[in-house]
């Protein structure tokens, strides 16, 4: 989701005005026309809808659609730069005929608005509507009006319009042959967008809810605007703010799900309705997720829509594809890098031209043969290659253990001694900042980050590996294994796994190392790369359902998952592990106190010395997913 | 002086080419030639001849540590002095000082002026310079009688060093950036810290031996070059001050590093190069020259200035501070630093109206030299201002008292005990700037400091928002009242102007938001066993409240209106400085072990209230 979507698509349209993307944008508009509709859902409530069909008439075509929250601007005779700049104009150039529909409730369509629209798996009057009723009405609709279609309809979208095409499968219409799910917002307190672990990512859900979840009375072609910051520096706003019911007062009383947000603090049956997961049950389109490795907001949709509906539909064509990518890179021109992070190639040209399109090509249009995709095409970052597995998890990994020791080590052998722990004060006035430079926006590139600013706080504990002198692939899920005590009552735990690069390293043609502020590119030697960080809310860590506060000083274990990573760390690097309390301004504070924190005042957030212990009774650990 | 100073042949440089690369070449004959001092050392000297014989010449020397490049009398350089200066046309002499590159002798490190010489083998830089100007004036045809010295950076001791017992001849010197006092604030070291980063990357190259003392040539390395991108891990991976002597580096075998290690105390070393003292009944007309963001001699340009003004009050002493780093001034321009813009080429300004009037006026009689007394760059309002004395005298001391919850206030604190406290990590020494760095960032002295106060081991104290603009003008001091757990402990404070929030950004860089920017002014460190003497180290009692006061360099500044006025408290500016084991020991003897986290308290309650004093001016 997350408004980055709006710049990406807008980005990609507009900054590369190349005399080939002109020649493209005059292609479209010469072959193709517009109609803009409304179609009725079964209860009467109208959805406006954008059409987009090919002049050429010498035969039948497809329908590929796109289901959003986001507007399916411009309205009226000017066409959408989706179609223009895009990839999307592959699609325009192979004859699809592109629809745009504004989801219910949203822009110039009519109803109710409902984030994240809970499925409704029995259906039992036409007043049972959802987002898979909705789409299901909408291709009913146009495989019947349409002129010139051919019957066959896929479904994509990306983020927010990821979350569509996911109910989009779960409509059972006929027609639907394919759908892909790009970056899917699919379970909004475990892992995407509003929290992760049941922590809060404040900054992307104030800053995306001040504006999207302003109210619509009724269908308009004007968006809402966004809250006026007064400070430019996001650390300084989160931190003025001190609380999230001060937040909450920021945000006023009119955005019923910022009101519900704080209602539900805890993983209950309101966010558990929300889980899109349960719709993925007797899938019958093939079925392609997509998603970035580094994706700061959707990274967690992906990975687990498709592991959703592998176990929930065996057998079905369902495929993933994972690239090194933020939100939604991979539909836009440059996947060559990310941040400071080098890719060795366009992986989302590639990933465009070689699964994308012939995906859709082979089950719209008939066209190609099978492209026979692997189940999950993933690209190893470190490595910089696709990996062609046939399933996920690869079969041959072996989940191992590595071991925090004293001294800042890390190493696959248990620790022995008797009793020894790490230690730092977790002090929410400083909280540990999430990336290094002062800035408004949160940054997508803070997924690959060079993690030095981190290592040199004291309360941020680094504990590394001693120089590989193999390559150590990771590939699949990975597992915190932490032994903590702490002096409050709640903590989060930060969880980041690092390659550290070597002292020598640096990228072929790159300019003059930075030596003085201004010149040269990014130092990259001794480089500690984020491969995937992720956040527990302590008190969460027996029962998303059921918070338990921590005994002051009592040893207790903190287990929690991370992401999925695809990673090769490259011999001669070093593997590193840091651990903090806080990564401000992205998720909120914890008072370290056990509270409900969407009620808790400025006086509830206190210091608080956390240990993570490395003994042979105690020993943190980190699964990881060696793959041999 | 640092490794920097090669970047001045290149500001020289560029003022050339603008003109034309050729114009040495075309007006100057350049002589290569060997001058015999008194005890019989022989100094190379290149002298450039102007080639014009129609009028006679004042002679302009420059002596150099850094080479007198390019050898040979055919290979001319593309540039040898400001460019005003080099249509004007002097003698121009570079010497190389002795002990360095082509000149024979031992070189020592700042050079101890020897008062009362009693025979020929008392040499020093000042005899040097007498009897390489008795050569001159004797050899040298159509010259005026008249000598002029000048350099920058540690050419701007050896111009400073001409000054006690000058040779009657000498009618101007211009120390720029002077190297003056390498203990209490230039370059090796602050108030007793020991400057790392610069220390270490400068002597890397400086310290080559001469190998049986010829004259040609270094012997490189001296150990294998070091090649980091991140200076921060280089040097805390070394882990002690003794290990950078160890094998992997210097190993015992660097002279001025050696001598480091071994004067870790205001001692006799040090004292005996502090020439300040010497700058006594000095009767030759003076232009001290310096940048409000110099990292290496901003101690050394003011405090040269105030030492012949306290010592030589009758002298024609004039200074000129200008918002400039170390020889920034030699640049064709200057309109603009990081973030700091300042509408117009300050350097022209400087180098036509201001340096090359000088030597004109005083070595040639043209022209008028009217500067004032002080010519200083207000920074903040970014604008120049001219003042009869330095301080200037409408200043009041004005007490900011640290407070709790962040605060800073006019009023002194009333509780009866209140402190904030940190753990000051040497395992995590607070950065001296934001991001990954080999060299010294050179923007560090104006950079945003909220990359520190986001840290736990940094405290923070911020005035209210100023209701109208306050300048300050001259020395700041800090005087805080500090227990620590250890027994000793270093104090950076950090005077920092914080920009409003309506501050437009200059441009969209990283790091570079401008509204709620926390900009450096000033900041200095106290090594805290030095607080009462730099001679004299003294342990701290664990847990007992000491006063640790000391003086920042002076500011010429305004905090405008809706800005506010903040002090940043923190134990390290790594690798900047080197880390303090915070346990009283010889530093450079300290083992790992000797490294130990503390706790530090400031204390702001009614018995020891924490201050900084700022001049504001009426």
């Amino acid at each position: 989701m997350l408004r980055k979507l709006f710049l990406l698509s807008f980005l990609f349209s507009f900054l590369f005005t190349t005399a080939q993307n002109d020649q493209d944008s005059l292609w479209v508009r010469e072959n193709y026309t517009k109609k803009e509709i409304y179609i009725s859902m079964r209860d009467g409530v109208k959805l406006f809808t954008a059409v987009y069909t090919p002049k050429d008439m010498s035969e039948k075509h497809p329908i590929l659609m796109n289901r959003t929250p986001y507007s399916c601007a411009p309205y009226g005779a000017d066409f959408s730069g989706r179609l223009l700049l895009s990839h999307w104009k592959y699609y325009c150039r192979e004859n699809y005929i592109i629809v745009i529909q504004d989801v219910r409730g949203r822009w110039m369509s009519e109803g109710e608005f409902v984030d994240v629209r809970p499925f409704i798996k029995d259906k039992k009057t036409n007043n049972d509507i959802d987002e898979a009723s909705d789409t299901y009405d909408a291709i009913d609709w146009l495989i019947k009006n349409l002129p010139n279609n051919n019957g066959n309809v896929g479904v994509f979208g990306i983020s927010y319009p990821g979350f569509y095409s996911t109910m989009a499968a779960a409509s059972g219409h006929p027609a639907l042959k394919a759908v892909s799910p790009q970056a899917p917002v699919t379970e909004w307190f475990l892992g995407d967008d509003f929290h992760h672990n049941g922590a809060f990512f404040q900054m992307d859900g104030f800053s995306f809810y001040s504006g999207f979840g302003k109210p619509r009375p009724k269908p308009t072609t004007i968006g809402p605007s966004g809250f006026d910051f007064k400070v430019r520096d996001n650390y300084e706003f989160y931190l003025q703010a001190g609380t999230l019911k001060n937040l909450a007062k920021m945000m006023g009383d009119s955005i019923k799900f910022w009101k519900e947000l704080y209602a539900h603090p805890n993983y209950d049956e309101w966010w558990k309705a929300r889980n899109a997961r349960n719709a993925m049950y007797n899938i019958k389109p093939a079925m392609l997720t997509v998603g970035g490795l580094f994706d700061a907001e959707d990274c967690y949709g992906a990975w687990n829509l498709y592991k959703a509906i592998e176990k929930q539909n065996p057998g079905i064509h369902n495929k993933l594809v994972m690239g090194p990518w933020s939100h939604g890179q991979w539909s836009g021109r440059d996947g060559t890098k990310m941040g400071n992070i080098q890719f060795g190639s366009n992986t989302a040209l590639w990933y465009q031209n070689n699964i994308e399109i012939p995906f859709f090509n082979y089950y719209l249009k008939g066209k190609g043969t099978d492209p026979n995709l692997s189940e999950a095409t993933i690209f190893f970052s470190g490595e910089n290659q696709w990996h062609n597995l046939n399933q996920w998890p690869p079969a041959n990994i072996s989940n191992q253990p590595i071991y925090f020791q004293p001294n800042g080590n890390l190493s696959w052998n248990k620790p022995t001694a008797s009793k020894s722990a790490s230690e730092y004060i977790s002090d929410p006035a400083h909280p540990v900042p999430y990336t290094e430079d002062v800035h408004f926006d949160r940054t997508a590139a803070y997924m690959d980050d060079d993690q030095r600013f981190a290592s040199r706080r004291t309360d941020v504990l680094t504990f590394q590996t001693d120089v590989l002198n193999e390559d150590l692939t990771l590939a699949g899920p990975v597992v915190a294994d932490l032994a903590v005590s702490i002096t409050g009552t709640d903590a989060d735990f930060v969880v980041k796994i690092i390659d550290v690069f070597p002292d020598d390293f640096s990228y072929p043609n790159s300019a003059a190392q930075q030596g003085r502020a201004g010149g040269g590119s990014y130092p990259m030697g001794g480089y500690q790369m984020l491969v995937r960080g992720e956040i527990m809310r302590g008190k969460f860590r027996n029962s998303f359902e059921t918070p338990v506060p921590f005994t002051p000083n009592k040893i207790e274990k903190v287990k929690f998952d991370l992401p999925d990573v695809a990673h090769t760390f490259k011999k001669g690097h070093r593997l590193m592990i840091q651990i903090q309390s806080s990564w401000f301004p992205l998720a909120d504070r914890n008072p370290q106190k056990f509270v409900n924190i969407y009620e808790a005042d400025i006086t509830d957030f206190q210091k608080a010395t956390i240990r993570i212990h490395h003994d042979a009774a105690n020993s943190s650990n980190i699964v990881l997913p060696v793959m041999k | 002086m640092k490794r920097y100073l090669f970047c001045l042949f290149i500001f020289y440089t560029t003022v050339s080419f603008a003109q034309n690369e050729n114009y040495v070449k075309e007006n100057y004959t350049k002589i290569d030639t060997t001058i015999t001092m008194r005890d019989g050392i022989k100094l190379y000297t290149i002298i450039y001849v102007p080639k014009d014989s129609s009028q006679r010449y004042p002679i302009l020397m420059q002596r150099t540590p850094y080479s007198v490049w390019p050898y040979g009398s055919s290979n001319y350089p593309p540039g040898i002095m400001p460019g005003k200066m080099m249509e004007e046309k002097y003698i121009y002499v570079k010497q190389d000082v002795r002990g360095r590159h082509m000149s024979e002798g031992i070189n020592e490190e700042v050079t101890p002026y020897i008062p009362d010489k009693k025979s020929n083998k008392d040499v020093d830089e000042s005899s040097d310079t007498y009897d390489t100007i008795e050569w001159l004036l004797k050899f040298l045809k159509n010259h005026n009688g008249r000598v002029g010295l000048w350099g920058i950076s540690y050419p701007g001791f050896y111009a400073t060093a001409s000054l006690p017992g000058a040779h009657p001849a000498i009618k101007a010197v211009s120390p720029q950036a002077p190297v003056t006092d390498e203990f209490a604030g230039d370059d090796a070291n602050h108030n007793g810290a020991f400057f790392l980063l610069d220390n270490f990357s400068f002597m890397e190259g400086y310290d080559r031996p001469r190998p049986g003392g010829t004259v040609i040539g270094y012997k490189w390395p001296l150990f294998s070059p070091t090649n980091y991108s991140d200076a921060y891990k280089f040097f805390l991976d070394m882990k002690t001050i003794k290990e950078s002597n160890g094998s992997k580096y210097f190993n015992g075998k660097g002279k001025y590093w050696q001598e480091y290690l071994a004067h870790d105390t205001y001692d006799d070393y040090w004292r005996s190069r502090n020439i300040r003292q010497h700058l006594k009944n000095i009767t030759i007309p003076t232009l001290v020259v310096g940048g409000w963001f110099d990292a290496e001699d901003l101690f050394g340009a003011l405090n040269t200035y105030g030492a012949i003004e306290k010592q030589s009050p009758s002298n024609k002493n004039f200074l000129v501070m200008g918002p400039w780093t170390h020889g920034a001034w030699g640049a064709a321009e200057w309109k603009e630093f990081g973030t700091h813009q300042f509408g117009a080429n300050v350097n022209q300004y400087f180098q036509d109206s201001i340096e090359a009037a000088f030597f004109k006026y005083y070595l040639k009689d043209k022209g008028n030299f009217s500067a004032s007394e002080a010519t200083m760059f207000e920074t903040g309002t970014n604008q120049w201002r001219h003042f009869d004395q330095w301080p200037p005298v409408n200043t009041k001391a004005t007490n900011f008292y640290l407070g709790s919850n962040n605060k800073l206030l006019h009023d002194k604190p009333i509780a009866a005990k209140s402190f904030s406290e940190y753990i000051s990590d040497p395992a995590k020494p607070v950065p001296y700037t934001n991001g990954v760095y080999s060299d010294r960032n050179n923007e560090y002295m104006i950079e945003d400091q909220r990359f520190a106060a986001t840290r736990p081991d940094v405290l923070v104290f911020q005035s209210d928002t100023l209701t109208e603009d306050m300048t300050i003008a001259g020395s700041i001091v800090a005087d805080l009242f500090v227990s620590i757990t250890g027994t000793d402990a270093d104090f950076i404070v950090k005077l920092i102007d914080v920009l409003p929030e309506y501050e437009k950004d200059i441009n969209n860089q990283p790091g570079k938001t401008m509204a709620g920017m926390q900009r450096l002014v000033r900041a200095e460190v106290m090594r805290g066993k030095f607080r009462n003497d730099l001679s004299k180290p003294i342990p701290f009692v664990p847990g007992k409240i000491a006063e640790v006061k000391f003086r920042l360099n002076d500011a010429l500044h305004t905090f405008k209106k809706g800005h506010r006025v903040m002090i940043q408290v923190q134990s390290s500016w790594f690798p900047l400085i080197d880390r303090n084991p915070q346990k009283f020991v010889r530093i450079p003897e300290a083992k790992e072990t000797d490294y130990q986290k503390a706790i530090i308290r400031i204390y702001h309650d009614a018995s020891n209230s924490s201050n900084i004093i700022l001049p504001v001016m009426k």
